[in-house]
């Protein structure tokens, strides 16, 4: 059964007030799941806007994009309800604390054993004594390691991260990849990471470059 | 049902923070107001509505101040199918050493035609019913009347030497209506009693009790109409009697009340709207980041704040219930047995109103929660401005209110065109100001530049912070000002008295008497000014009834009998306002002067020629001069003055007005005084001094209550906007203070910021003060406008001051938190 996100020859520009910029052209791409992709490349090159159409946040210029779940092609709006995402930023919820920022997407799926779940994960995470502690009372490694597992506990298929350790330093960020690798392994979800970090990206199945509108597989 | 017990929870939340709680607040403040306004008004309507039966007597009663020549009376007898004759007169009765000013009702056999009395045997006794008044010989006192007299059932009273034996406490009488909101003391005698010479002319009144089939009201009211120029009529249908004009004027009050208070509401919530926009968009974006569609989202969040819209009622409904019990109970001084009604479905109903007003100011806010994306989660994009939008959902919210609250559209029109006018003139100088100080800056050093430049960066959300403010300001400096001038109006008839004793007044058979009394008692007559009753008829042929709508205080005066009196020379205590006063000399007798502030009110003009009657005879006269009080010689004055030429050709009784300085051995000889002359009405100055009190303390807690709402409200939008904008504000000092700037500088550029807006803020306060003075003044409450320019200068420096100092500590406040904190936002 296929699950899958297919680009087509797409291409992506935006007006400014005196041009319009082109991020890239004729670019195609095949991401399925229990895959793990790392898009790298300059600032500015077009990795989040090529983040964004993957996810199925954004249309494209031109070019065509299709999303398979479960061997069916659906809508942009059924992969999201598929999908999980990582940020820079972690974005927390700041008025609840961590099981519950946990135990959030289970809950707005209707599930009972929410809390139970995200008691699990936190454990798994290793902050079950961080249940009760706010955002603003964690660590930026702690909270997004709390991000991650909210990303992953409602077992999606696919997950997008956009520069997931872009706030954190060396020795985190280290921690938090194997967590996030072992995560999408275990769950065998497709994992698609926008990053500056070669290291990063070395963990991912596929590496590709995006510079001056080309897409090419890094070394 | 995790959905909705999350949905509460993250209503719960949203209350933590500052503007949780102050919207909150302001929509429990604005439904506590509306439902206390709402559950007092259908009180009092249903007050009206089950007591008219009680309270006219009758089908059709018409009132004049002479009672009708017997042709006349035989007229009106023919036409109807039953009449009763009352009259009613003010006399002062004595019993012992006690007495009272009471308004003395002379009944027939046949009163009243509908409804029935209600008498007792003591004030607080049982009551009973009675068909008919009382029988020839006997005198029935009010309960308050008998507890002044200390007098009892059996008791005699004398009254011009006739004996008249107490027979019953009258409790109730069914054409109370015509009274309207009188308080006066009050008794009841069979006309049969009273000696002929007693019933005396002028300020007296006749009425009579008609009741009939439509057809034959209708010709009754039409004769009345064609024969009777003076008479006046009121119906017990057609809303035409003396409390629903009293009731509408104050109705017009406080449906202007609740469109401000509504506004200030409506700005307090945009201010945290604002925020609450912000954290919603964030927050469905994250929702939408684990696969939750945004229609779940918006629900949830249209849910939480339902929830809180929910919590809020409840509390403004047990408050409104208290408030409501506390004002009607005040009421009952005007209203004698209204009762505090607890109307449910005027509840749900103000409620679902208030739901609908703030759905309306909110439809801007659902409108751009629909474009929430998980896109600014990653791109940080901003919000956007929607400050057009947001205006037109609190125009169309305020329009709504408008059209539910109030039937004065011309009223409403002229607040909402002085908010629009302040609202221009605020647009208007914030870009101006910005656009310029920026241009000015750009080649300069400091702060002020800089503070230019950094509005002019955020000259979307400044606006809507100046808009606020001055809406605000403007609201609450508006009704200062009204209050201020109708308390000074209120003021103004406690002119100062000249004696301790005023003559209120007194016929020429009086005069003699009161000089001799003075004397032998140590007394002394200060003035004594003589009138005729004159009731005004036309203005240029134009009957008086027609002449003007709108509600006035001189035009209720006026449908009365009012003073006239006569003079060569201008008064000591009067000066010239206008127009050529006439000459000692002057032959022309039919000239006639008229006090300023009644003259403006009514929109006289010289040259108008106003036709009275005077006794049995119509008078023309030219209006020729006016004339103000002059505080200091003499507090006895007239609103009509003529020439003292022109007393030769009236034919009518003189009476006296006047003022005397009793010793304090005199006052307990009065008694014997009233007993001999009981027509002669006197003032004692205590008691006169007394009744102004009750009346200003009833003015004072009406608008001092109504004062606490609006700056309450008023609070509310200042902490809405120092709130709204605390997170802009800590991120720009956290920039800056990261870029070298000391803690005294960024306290410096903020109060720039707050200082420029707050200063454009009160000018547009100021204006729109200005319009709304113009208009409503003059049209709605008759009232002339005359801003005082220091008092105005005043208040806007209070205003600016107050809003530094509150944006002063608010920056104190978010500097005290690390740079990288105010960066983090």
């Amino acid at each position: 059964m296929k699950t899958a996100i297919e680009l087509e020859n797409i291409r992506h520009e935006f007006d400014t007030d005196k041009e319009c910029i082109r991020l890239f052209d004729n670019l195609s791409l095949s991401i399925g799941k229990g895959q793990s992709l790392a898009i790298v490349g300059p600032s500015g090159a077009g990795k989040s806007s090529l983040l964004s159409i993957a996810a199925g946040l954004e249309a494209p210029t031109g070019g065509m994009v299709r999303f398979f779940v479960r061997g069916e092609e659906v809508d942009a709006r059924t992969l999201r309800a598929h999908s999980g995402f990582i940020f820079q930023q972690f974005h927390l919820m700041p008025e609840l604390d961590a099981i519950g920022n946990l135990a959030l997407p289970l809950r707005l799926k209707g599930r009972r054993d929410a809390f139970d779940q995200a008691a699990a994960w936190l454990d798994k995470v290793g902050l079950k004594d961080r249940a009760r502690h706010r955002p603003h009372q964690l660590s930026g490694g702690e909270q997004q390691r709390i991000a991650l597992a909210r990303a992953f506990i409602s077992r999606p298929d696919f997950i997008f991260a956009d520069e997931p350790t872009g706030n954190l330093d060396v020795r985190t960020s280290e921690g938090v990849t194997s967590l996030m690798f072992d995560c999408a392994r275990e769950t065998g979800c497709g994992l698609v990471i926008v990053t500056h970090s070669s290291r990063l990206a070395a963990q991912a199945d596929e590496r590709l470059h995006l510079e001056a509108g080309k897409l090419e597989m890094a070394a | 049902m995790s959905k909705i017990q999350l949905t509460l929870e993250n209503s719960l939340n949203d209350l933590k923070d500052g503007d949780g709680r102050i919207s909150l607040t302001t929509q429990a403040a604005l439904l506590m107001f509306l439902i206390t306004l709402t559950l007092t008004s259908a009180s009092i309507q249903k007050f009206l509505a089950t007591n008219l039966d009680q309270m006219l007597g009758a089908d059709l009663v018409v009132e004049t101040h002479a009672p009708l020549a017997d042709t006349q009376e035989a007229t009106l007898r023919a036409m109807a199918d039953g009449v009763s004759v009352t009259g009613l007169s003010g006399i002062t009765l004595t019993h012992g050493d006690a007495w009272a000013r009471v308004q003395l009702k002379s009944v027939d056999d046949h009163y009243p035609l509908e409804g029935t009395l209600k008498i007792a045997d003591s004030p607080g006794a049982l009551e009973r019913s009675a068909d008919r008044g009382p029988k020839g010989g006997e005198i029935w006192l009010g309960a308050r009347l008998a507890t002044k007299l200390q007098a009892r059932v059996g008791d005699t009273l004398t009254i011009a030497d006739t004996p008249l034996k107490v027979s019953a406490i009258l409790l109730h009488e069914p054409d109370r209506l015509m009274e309207g909101h009188n308080v006066d003391l009050r008794a009841m005698v069979h006309s049969g009693s009273l000696r002929a010479e007693m019933a005396t002319r002028g300020k007296d009144r006749t009425r009579y009790l008609i009741s009939g089939t439509p057809t034959a009201l209708a010709n009754v009211e039409e004769w009345v109409g064609e024969t009777l120029p003076a008479a006046s009529i009121v119906k017990k249908q057609g809303g035409r009697h003396p409390l629903a004009s009293f009731w509408q004027r104050t109705e017009n009050f406080l449906g202007l009340a609740s469109v401000i208070l509504f506004f200030l509401g409506a700005v307090a919530l945009d201010m945290t709207n604002r925020r609450w926009l912000a954290k919603m968009r964030y927050r469905l974006a994250v929702y939408s980041s684990f696969g939750t569609p945004l229609g779940t989202g918006i629900a949830m969040a249209m849910g939480g704040w339902l929830i809180s819209f929910l919590m809020a009622a409840a509390v403004a409904t047990a408050l409104a219930a208290l408030a409501h019990g506390a004002i009607v109970a005040k009421l009952q001084a005007v209203f004698p047995g209204a009762r505090a009604n607890w109307d449910a479905l005027a509840i749900l109903k103000t409620t679902g109103l208030l739901l609908m007003l703030l759905m309306a100011l909110q439809l801007p806010s659902i409108l751009k929660l629909a474009r929430s994306s998980l896109l600014s989660l990653i791109r940080h994009t901003g919000e956007g401005h929607y400050v057009w939008a947001r205006l037109a959902a609190g125009l169309l919210a305020v329009s709504l209110l408008a059209a539910a609250y109030s039937d004065n559209w011309l009223l409403t029109g002229m607040t909402l065109a002085a908010m629009g006018v302040a609202l221009v003139l605020m647009i208007v100088l914030t870009w101006a100001t910005v656009r310029l100080g920026d241009l000015w800056g750009r080649r300069r050093a400091g702060l002020l530049p800089f503070a230019f430049f950094i509005m002019r960066q955020r000259l979307f959300a400044k606006s809507a912070q100046v808009m606020g403010l001055g809406l605000s300001g403007l609201l609450l400096l508006f009704t200062l000002m009204l209050m201020r001038d109708l308390g000074a109006m209120m003021e103004g008839y406690s002119r100062t008295h000249d004696g301790n004793l005023m003559i209120s007044e007194a016929q020429e058979s009086h005069v003699a008497a009161l000089v001799t009394w003075a004397d032998e008692n140590g007394a002394k007559v200060l003035t004594l000014r003589p009138f005729v009753y004159a009731k005004l008829l036309t203005v240029n042929g134009v009957r008086l009834q027609d002449y003007m709508q709108k509600p006035s205080d001189s035009m209720t005066t006026l449908q009365e009998p009012v003073r006239l009196t006569w003079t060569d020379e201008m008064p000591q205590n009067n000066r010239l306002a206008g127009g050529t006063f006439w000459q000692a000399d002057d032959t022309a007798w039919q000239q006639i002067s008229l006090e300023q502030e009644v003259m403006t009110d009514m929109n006289f003009s010289y040259g108008d020629t106003l036709t009275y009657q005077i006794g049995d005879r119509q008078y023309d006269f030219t209006l020729v001069a006016s004339h103000v009080f002059r505080a200091g010689r003499g507090s006895i004055t007239f609103w009509f003055q003529m020439p003292a030429t022109a007393r030769a050709h009236i034919d009518a009784p003189t009476r006296y007005m006047g003022s005397m300085e009793l010793p304090d051995a005199a006052w307990d000889k009065l008694a014997a005084l009233w007993q001999q002359n009981p027509t002669l009405a006197l003032a004692p100055l205590r008691e006169l001094t007394e009744r102004f009190d009750q009346i200003l303390a009833i003015v004072t807690q009406v608008t001092s209550g109504y004062a606490g709402m609006i700056l309450l409200l008023a609070l509310f939008v200042l902490a809405a906007s120092v709130s709204g904008f605390r997170a802009d504000d800590r991120q720009k000092n956290g920039l800056l203070m990261s870029m070298g700037l000391k803690d005294r500088d960024c306290l410096w550029l903020n109060f720039h910021d707050w200082a420029v807006t707050a200063l454009i803020a009160a000018v547009g306060a100021v204006g729109g003060t200005w319009a709304a003075g113009l208009m409503i003044y003059e049209a709605q409450f008759g009232m002339t406008y005359r801003p005082d320019l220091m008092w105005v200068a005043g208040t806007v420096v209070l205003m600016v001051a107050s809003v530094c100092v509150v944006g002063y500590f608010a920056c104190r406040q978010s500097l005290k938190v690390s740079v990288r904190d105010l960066l983090g936002g």
